[in-house]
């Protein structure tokens, strides 16, 4: 298959699948169409990035991938792929327990398949309008999978969702009009206009003022959807009420998305009116995020909530990581966003299962896992040391590369901050999973065996997490630094 | 200046006319605040014990302010005036007297309902003025003079396309303000003398006989010069330059015929509306503050 | 049209969009919130067609014909049909004084109009006031939504934010490319209809205004 042809059947293939499970009721048989797309998925996107890796950057219309979007594009598909095989057993589970109902199944599934498809899309998006139309599309579709349990505290989460993430995503639009604006009266109106690669390309001769304020903008749009603090209000509810596979998604991707959007227009914003304001702009919120997030995660009661406002903190520490900026600190923001996509979707599965085997979300309640659940326990155990940014897994390689590119310039009072933050969170975590984990099992905990899928995506995602913990291949590092080459320009 | 003081009485005649046709009623004939002044003329005076001398005076000093205000409004002719009268400012500034004189009357007086109408009437007019004050200003500085003849010239003969933001936020905000300044419905109710909902009338209760007739009749005159004010700021068409008798018979037509639009609209409003609760006034006179806070804005910047 | 012309037909639309984004601010009650943001839906749709007229660009016929149908009809009906099926009290519900929105809606159009003033070269490329006026309704969109109680409000502030961009967008040189403005139509209309659902729903299932849930916190 040529790239340009795999470029169209990237989006195609969820959507199909999507579309396909609209059709069947048996839940034996979603699960494997769910499986069969994710693994479809997967090995296409393997494939572009071998085109991509040997050939260079190929557009196709409004679509272009570059290997900026391929470092997402994977984490995509690992997730999406990780995603499907978790959800075979902890299915099995939820609709035994009645918590999902059987004949809504294919709704739950063609949601999460056009969910990937709309995220495909803001990823391969070259087109700044498609990426909007794009993003706005995973808060309409992840918005229903977020209220799909339909009780009260669900719906809220959604309404919370959609309206902030919509408002919030209003203003992307309004800084991809200005650059727009901007950017036509150099390439001419047309859809040309709005290309990022076309953009990037004028970018120096665009008025430095119309950019500066579209990148506020944009800032704020994506931001929001990327859980930046202090428009971070929906990502706590909409992580801890969402079914566990869409938060691991919505957690380990979506917000990853929304980020690659905010990179896009920090290339354009910093090719236009220098590295500048840009990189104060993320630092800030950066900064923000992370001092925000600790307090709450502290004092969390609920497991799911104590990961959503983890994600804060560490979407925070990126955006960190691009505002240091450098080829240091790109590359490290670029390697955080793999690992904590990585560790993050991990942890939410084991979560997950701990929910499913305790019955609630309260840490109070859920004790002594390693008495009932020995694998599962080890491996949040795991997850848990990765994500506090213990060596030696992956987080704590990415947070070492923050710093470094931190210090080199002197960044001296946002790294205090930064490591103070992470030092207090790191306590945080271990105290809340540590009580989770050992001791005397309380009374609620069913002591049912433990089921294989699960085991199996949670294995895979570890494996991964370690891996990268110990050495970074060598394609995978070329991956990056190309991907770092996109971002500096 | 005797044209609208001539004129005043019927344009309320008019607007209680067009009232009473919307809501199928035959109505009186639009010459009845006429008849009712001249009935009123005849009438001998009654006045409360506790009224001072002051209270006697007023009727004629809110008159003579509100005509004076008249003599300020170009009604048929642009431009400088011959002689230098005074300006926006002076006429703001006659209107608000005559709003303080009579809320002063009433309070002399002692009736309750006086004190209450006047302390109402005190309420709405620091929200009332200050939007007028802006909406003339607004305006103003876009011609460089407060001097009304002049800045009606300014804006000569253009039509709508020559509006700009302000100009249509002004206008938002003199059309919120008209009912208002005019004292009718949904903020004032000139129909009723029922103590809840009255404003205005309020105020006149002590009165009576000839002194209870300057003041109708200075409610009447107030009311054309403010439809006057509006037309000259934002319709100056059809006002003469020259002094031909042409050019002024047909300023002279053409201000009739603005000033029974705004009639009309006047009109249209007290059919549709109800009046508002006295709480809910601020609200409203809100949006008209708003557009003329805006409107001033957008001319300084 | 001459491009002064034009350009003055788009400053009066941009004052009209004004005064009806300070009605939707002042509205007492829902419904009439719902008629000023169809109103404001209409002029943008005004402003497009007056576009159309002077740069003779097809698209710009077309993208003024979908804001008509879908922003001043279809969107306003939506509302109006839910606000029926609700049946609830239909003020507004301000958590701040209407009033001091107000106020602060003069501060914001004011800044924006600063803000704007400040970028002299920007205004070549799009007509009039545009701009400014543009920030200002999507910031006062922003402000309805953050000071009102009602799920409906809060639509209502959203779908005048959305306003405020598409009149930049209308605005900026030819408009935004027709496939890329169809796009964000069809996502305005399904997140929309996603709310109506989610109010809905919320309504059946505990009888209560889904912006008054707060039971999710810290």
């Amino acid at each position: 298959m040529t790239p340009e042809t795999l470029l169209w059947l990237l989006p195609v293939v969820p959507a199909v699948t999507a579309l396909a499970m609209l059709a069947v009721r048996d839940r034996r048989i979603l699960s494997a169409i769910d499986v069969t797309g994710s693994a479809t998925l997967a090995t296409l996107a393997l494939l572009l990035a071998r085109a991509v890796a040997t050939t260079g950057p190929h557009a196709l219309g409004v679509f272009r991938a570059d290997d900026l979007g391929l470092v997402f594009l994977l984490l995509l598909a690992t997730l999406t792929l990780a995603v499907s095989i978790y959800t075979v057993g902890w299915l099995r589970e939820a609709v035994a327990s009645g918590e999902m109902q059987a004949d809504s199944l294919r709704y739950y599934f063609a949601l999460v398949h056009g969910f990937v498809a709309t995220m495909v899309v803001t990823i391969l998006a070259d087109n700044l309008g498609v990426l909007w139309i794009a993003m706005e599309g995973t808060t309409i579709t992840s918005a229903v999978l977020v209220g799909f349990h339909g009780h009260r505290y669900g719906l809220e989460a959604a309404w919370k969702y959609i309206i902030v993430t919509t408002i919030g995503i209003s203003f992307g639009l309004f800084g991809t009009v200005l650059i727009y604006a901007a950017a036509s009266t150099h390439v001419g109106a047309g859809a040309s206009a709005m290309s990022w690669a076309a953009v990037m390309a004028v970018a120096p001769q665009l008025d430095p003022g119309i950019v500066q304020i579209g990148f506020v903008f944009a800032m704020v749009g994506y931001g929001t959807k990327a859980g930046l603090a202090p428009m971070h209000l929906w990502l706590p509810d909409a992580h801890s009420q969402a079914p566990t596979p869409v938060s691991a998604l919505l957690s380990g991707v979506l917000i990853k998305c929304a980020l690659l959007g905010i990179i896009r227009f920090q290339t354009i914003a910093a090719a236009a009116c220098g590295v500048g304001l840009p990189a104060q702009v993320l630092m800030v919120f950066g900064l923000i995020s992370i001092v925000v997030a600790t307090p709450f995660i502290l004092a969390q009661h609920d497991l799911k909530r104590l990961l959503g406002y983890h994600s804060v903190e560490h979407i925070g520490i990126v955006a960190l990581a691009l505002g240091f900026g450098g080829p240091i600190g790109t590359y490290g923001a670029l390697l955080h966003v793999i690992n904590h996509g990585i560790t993050k979707a991990l942890v939410f599965f084991a979560a997950g299962t701990a929910i499913a085997r305790y019955g609630t979300r309260d840490m109070r309640v859920i004790r002594g896992m390693f008495a009932v659940a020995p694998i599962g326990a080890t491996l949040l155990m795991l997850a848990a040391l990765s994500l506090a940014g213990t060596p030696p897994f992956s987080i704590f390689i990415s947070e070492l590369t923050v710093l470094r590119a931190g210090i080199g310039p002197g960044h001296w009072l946002a790294v205090a901050i930064f490591l103070t933050m992470v030092v207090v969170i790191f306590a945080g975590i271990l105290h809340h999973v540590g009580a989770m984990t050992f001791g005397r099992p309380s009374t609620v905990a069913s002591r049912a065996p433990e089921a294989w899928s699960p085991l199996l995506a949670m294995a895979l995602l570890a494996a991964i997490m370690i891996l990268l913990g110990l050495t970074i291949p060598p394609t995978f590092d070329t991956l990056l630094r190309r991907a770092t080459e996109v971002v500096l320009g | 200046m005797a044209f609208l003081v001539l004129l005043g009485p019927l344009v309320t005649g008019a607007i209680q006319k067009l009232k009473a046709r919307l809501q199928s009623r035959t109505g009186a004939s639009v010459l009845q605040p006429y008849r009712d002044l001249t009935k009123l003329l005849r009438k001998g005076t009654v006045e409360a014990d506790t009224a001072s001398g002051l209270f006697r005076m007023i009727p004629v000093l809110v008159l003579a302010a509100t005509v004076a205000a008249t003599a300020l409004v170009p009604v048929v002719r642009a431009g400088s005036p011959t002689f230098p009268l005074g300006d926006a400012l002076l006429l703001l500034g006659l209107l608000a007297l005559a709003r303080f004189l009579m809320a002063v009357g009433a309070l002399d007086a002692g009736g309750a309902f006086g004190g209450m109408g006047a302390s109402r009437e005190m309420t709405i007019a620091p929200l009332v003025e200050p939007v007028l004050m802006m909406v003339v200003f607004s305006a103003a500085l876009a011609a460089g003079t407060t001097e009304l003849g002049t800045l009606a010239a300014h804006r000569g003969s253009s039509w709508l396309f020559a509006w700009d933001a302000a100009d249509f936020l002004g206008f938002a905000a003199m059309i919120v303000l008209l009912p208002a300044e005019t004292g009718r419905i949904p903020v004032d109710n000139p129909d009723t003398h029922l103590e809840l909902t009255m404003l205005h009338e309020g105020m006149l209760l002590e009165h009576s006989g000839p002194g209870l007739a300057c003041m109708v009749l200075a409610s009447h005159t107030r009311q054309i010069v403010t439809l006057g004010l509006v037309s000259s700021l934002f319709f100056p068409v059809g006002l003469a330059v020259g002094a031909g008798a042409t050019a002024l018979l047909f300023g002279v037509t053409a201000f009739v015929v603005k000033v029974a639009l705004l009639a009309t609209y006047l009109a249209l409003v007290e059919s549709s509306y109800a009046k508002l609760r006295l709480f809910r006034v601020p609200q409203y006179l809100g949006v008209g503050f708003v557009c003329a806070l805006t409107a001033l804005a957008l001319r300084i910047l | 049209m001459s491009p002064s012309t034009t350009a003055a037909i788009i400053n009066d639309l941009g004052a009209l969009l004004l005064f009806t984004m300070l009605l939707i601010l002042a509205a007492g009650q829902v419904y009439r919130a719902i008629y000023a943001v169809a109103a404001q839906s209409l002029f943008i749709a005004i402003a497009g067609a007056v576009l159309a007229l002077a740069t003779h660009n097809a698209d710009l016929w077309l993208i003024a014909a979908i804001t008509l149908v879908v922003k001043a009809m279809v969107l306003p009906w939506v509302l109006h049909r839910v606000l029926q099926r609700l049946n609830v009290r239909r003020e507004v519900e301000p958590v701040v004084p209407i009033a001091v929105t107000l106020v602060l809606a003069v501060a914001v159009v004011v800044m924006a109009f600063h803000l704007s003033g400040s970028l002299g070269a920007v205004q070549q490329a799009i007509t009039g006031n545009a701009l400014p006026v543009g920030i200002a309704i999507t910031l006062l969109g922003v402000l309805v939504m953050a000071t009102r109680k009602k799920a409906l409000t809060q639509m209502v502030g959203l779908f005048a934010s959305e306003n405020g961009i598409f009149f930049v967008a209308i605005a900026a040189t030819q408009g935004m490319p027709l496939i890329i403005e169809i796009g964000v139509i069809l996502d305005v209309i399904l997140a929309a209809l996603v709310m109506a659902i989610l109010v809905l729903r919320v309504r059946s299932t505990v009888a209560a205004d889904v912006a008054d849930l707060s039971r999710l916190r810290g």
